[in-house]
């Protein structure tokens, strides 16, 4: 006897998903076209901009860099009102020098051996307006540091950032040493700092080794587009995460959405990424965003969920808002597994890399796919070895932030 | 006005709440209402509190002392009652004015302390004022203050994490002190403490309510503590109430068994004061009077002791039935040379545990004399032992001793305000 033969079957009828999905894609192309064209603008610069500050940063941006670090010490100290002037006198400059080229006609007026030391240090043609204008907010900035008679801690900051600011210059302008090393260095420093000099050994025998392999560009490219698309990622799942904590019925909607979002092979979502914003990073950075957010989303959720009850009533019971108590108690010490999700979210960007490489992101991404459709072994490896190289990189960077304690943090903001 | 006013409070956990509320409320127990699924944890509690009163509500694990005291801040919603703090119903306040009331009118030591970890001891300690929006300056000065009080000078810039416990636990109290206001909830604030610092803060409790004229109401389960603190107390059973009153009035008149047997143990030596143990002074003899005059009066009641006192109550001393005999036989005419002026005084107020010693030196019973020697009740030996049985009630009858007065009325809250009412200017 065979294998009984069906003769009848159920008919089950066909529903047109896949249709439904196109039209909705289509209806809101249509009616929220501008919205998608904005967020694409905006996205689109940031990745630009931070490519440019990776790949070839110019010195004004380095020395707006080192005056972020110091003004972050003025900050935590007593000089919020000093900070505010500066920042406020350096924009209006530069902005009246955007617009009249007014900083020129200042810069004639200030004391000339600032300036001849200036232009004999990095030449004459480097001396232009912009930069002028940051190296003297960062002075200014140094200045009030020690004004304000800013704890040590601060000090120290002050002094190391103008002095590292200091050598980049000289390394670059009067050394000469190209300015993919620098960053390297710098990244390194950063390393340093956070972790520790085990992680920064890895990353300048790391990052040389990119280098050397000629994929620094690429690399750059790939790291500012998983750093705009992690910081998009982590300011739309903290607060999610952060509401979902406060509603258990946003919960269980978010649980399913989460699981659709992070189990939906990303392909599928690159064909409607490039349908609203067309070939290039921006899609990249979409598709990146909706996988890598889950994990914000639930240990955001899990870290706020789980701040000790009693510590939330306390807070009410001495009358603080809802707000001041998410703001002063819960997010500080949610914030070590929101840091691990973070970290999560930076992982699984970095596992978006080569997919955003064939829709155009460029980046490493993109060698290694053209690895793959050359079947070109070499550059496939070379590239799928500078992924996992950033890839450790970013992992230790974000591991060790987690380390802290929220009681350890404080400690050590006591002991500064 | 009360500063608090709890009225049929109610707080039932779980869906069916509305139903168990009502069974409740016709007399089940909360066993008996397992079946819907609900825990009652409060049921049907109602006191007022005072203003300067410390209110103490103790109860067993689980007999639902924290579930009430979250009730009283509007931490937790009651599910039926009412909570009025200086006549404003709380429950029906929005949430913005509630948050204003409790910055402003009551603050609270946690259970389990609930310091933020990631702020400093100072920090912790400010947070009320900070909330307030006090200025830096003012607030970590306060704060240092309140830290003091407490015996935290120097930790101020440690974490909680460095500290024991029993220090955690003052850095709660600091907490609630700095936020200075006139209601404090205290919920087992001195559980984590060692016995010697335990007592130290209760002492410091009692001063600072002394000075401050705080309104605290007070949880825990040490019956000692209660009695040493509250001026009444509130004994909770599987969250009803199963009686509130003085320390004394429990002891002396406990409502049931069961809070009969929970004072068992209860150390009531120092719960009990000279003047809740003493009996008025039965009979007393005037200094003007003769010897033949004082033997009738002492043959009439009994007696082998009698104290002299002047006509306002001041008193003289003690005279002996024996040397009184013997000056009647030899024809004394005046007592004066009889009186043993050399008798053992005792304050009202000291604590029953103080007395034995006094009470073992001396042949004679003590005599309790207020601020003005005026003799306001006397505590033979035999009355100071049966005030340590417990449970001792009005009518129980403590055995005759031969150098008793007069037959000893066992201890209790009657006794008191008799002797008081016996002396002119007792209570003043
Ligand atoms: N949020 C809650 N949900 C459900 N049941 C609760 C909740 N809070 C308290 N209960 C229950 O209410 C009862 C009383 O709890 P409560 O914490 O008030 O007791 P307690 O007298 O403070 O005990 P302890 O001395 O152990 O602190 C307990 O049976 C507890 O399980
Ligand atoms: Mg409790």
């Amino acid at each position: 006897m065979g294998a009984p033969v069906l003769t009848h079957s159920v008919e089950v009828p066909r529903i047109p998903v896949g249709q439904w999905f196109e039209s909705t894609i289509n209806w809101l192309r249509a009616n929220l076209g501008f919205v998608f064209d904005l967020i694409g603008e905006v996205i689109g610069a940031s990745v630009d901009f931070l490519s440019v500050l990776l790949t070839a940063p110019s010195a004004t941006f380095l020395t707006l860099i080192a005056a972020a670090v110091v003004t972050k010490g003025l900050l935590e100290g007593r000089g919020r009102r000093a900070t505010a002037v500066l920042w406020g006198a350096f924009l209006l400059l530069y902005l009246a020098e955007l617009l009249f080229g007014a900083a020129a006609a200042v810069i004639g007026s200030m004391p000339a051996p600032l300036f001849v030391w200036a232009m004999e240090l990095f030449g004459a043609e480097y001396v232009y307006p912009p930069l002028v204008l940051a190296l003297l907010l960062l002075t200014a900035l140094a200045v009030a540091v020690f004004a304000t008679k800013a704890p040590r801690r601060q000090r120290y900051t002050a002094i190391g950032a103008v002095a590292a600011l200091l050598a980049v210059l000289t390394l670059h302008f009067v050394v000469g040493v190209q300015i993919d090393l620098i960053t390297l260095l710098l990244l390194a420093a950063l390393a340093w700092v956070v972790s520790g000099w085990r992680l920064a050994l890895f990353s300048v025998l790391g990052f040389l080794l990119i280098v050397s392999m000629d994929k620094w560009q690429d690399a750059m490219s790939s790291l500012a587009l998983i750093l705009v698309a992690t910081v998009v990622a982590v300011v739309v799942a903290v607060p999610i995460g952060v509401l979902a904590a406060y509603s258990n019925k946003l919960s269980g909607v978010l649980k399913p959405v989460l699981d659709f979002m992070q189990t939906l092979p990303a392909f599928v979502y690159l064909i409607p990424a490039i349908f609203f914003f067309g070939i290039g990073q921006v899609p990249g950075v979409i598709a990146t965003v909706i996988f890598a957010m889950p994990p914000g989303v639930r240990l955001t959720e899990l870290g706020i969920r789980q701040v000790d009850k009693e510590l939330v009533e306390a807070g009410e019971a001495f009358g603080a808002p809802d707000l001041q108590i998410l703001r002063q108690i819960q997010l500080p010490l949610a914030l070590t597994t929101i840091m691990a999700g973070i970290n999560q979210v930076i992982m699984l960007s970095l596992s978006m890399v080569v997919i955003a490489g064939m829709v155009g992101a460029g980046g490493l991404g993109n060698v290694v796919y053209s690895g793959i459709a050359r079947s070109d072994m070499p550059l496939g490896f070379e590239g799928g070895i500078a992924v996992v190289v950033l890839a450790i990189y970013l992992d230790r960077l974000t591991g060790a932030v987690t380390r802290y304690s929220p009681a350890l943090r404080a400690q050590k903001a006591q002991a500064g | 006005m009360p500063a608090v006013r709890a009225s049929n409070l109610y707080k039932v956990f779980g869906k069916r709440a509305p139903k168990a509320v009502e069974l409740l409320s016709d007399g089940r127990h909360r066993d008996e209402i397992r079946e819907l699924d609900v825990t009652a944890a409060v049921i049907d509690v109602s006191f007022e509190v005072e203003p300067g009163e410390i209110f103490v509500v103790m109860g067993l694990s689980g007999s639902g002392k924290s579930t009430l005291i979250r009730m009283l801040n509007g931490l937790l919603p009651p599910t039926a009652g009412s909570v009025e703090v200086d006549g404003t119903n709380i429950s029906a306040l929005p949430k913005r004015a509630l948050r204003t009331l409790r910055g402003e009118k009551i603050s609270m030591v946690f259970q389990h302390f609930a310091l933020f970890p990631h702020r400093t001891v100072l920090e912790n300690a400010a947070y009320g004022l900070e909330v307030r929006g006090v200025p830096r300056a003012e607030r970590h000065e306060r704060a240092r203050h309140a830290l003091g009080l407490v015996g935290l000078e120097g930790w101020e810039d440690k974490v909680p994490q460095q500290l024991s416990g029993g220090m955690q636990q003052r850095v709660g109290l600091a907490r609630a002190l700095t936020a200075d206001t006139d209601i404090i909830l205290m919920d087992e604030a001195f559980s984590a403490l060692d016995p010697l610092i335990r007592r130290d803060m209760q002492t410091q409790l009692l001063q600072l309510q002394a000075e401050l004229g705080k309104t605290i109401i007070f949880i825990t389960h040490d019956l000692n503590e209660a009695m040493r603190l509250g001026d009444r107390i509130c004994v909770l059973r599987d969250g009803r109430v199963a009686q509130i009153g003085t320390a004394e009035e429990i002891l002396s008149q406990p409502a049931n068994d069961y809070v009969a047997q929970f004072t068992e143990d209860v150390d009531r030596t120092r719960v009990f004061t000279a003047s809740s143990v003493m009996e008025p002074p039965i009979p007393v003899i005037d200094p003007g009077h003769g010897p033949r005059a004082a033997l009738r009066t002492m043959r009439e009641n009994q007696t082998v002791t009698a104290f002299v006192v002047h006509r306002d109550r001041r008193l003289v001393g003690v005279v002996r039935e024996e040397a009184i005999g013997e000056a009647v036989r030899t024809g004394v005419k005046d007592l004066e040379g009889l009186v043993v002026a050399d008798v053992e005084r005792v304050h009202p107020d000291t604590a029953v545990a103080d007395l034995f010693q006094q009470a073992a030196l001396s042949p004679y019973p003590l005599a309790v004399v207020d601020d003005d020697e005026r003799l306001v009740g006397v505590i033979p030996r035999v009355t100071l032992l049966a005030a340590l049985a417990p449970g001792a009630s009005e009518d129980e009858q403590a055995p005759e001793g031969a150098d008793d007065l007069v037959a000893a009325a066992a201890p209790n809250g009657a006794a008191r305000s008799e002797g008081a009412d016996g002396s002119e200017g007792g209570q003043r």
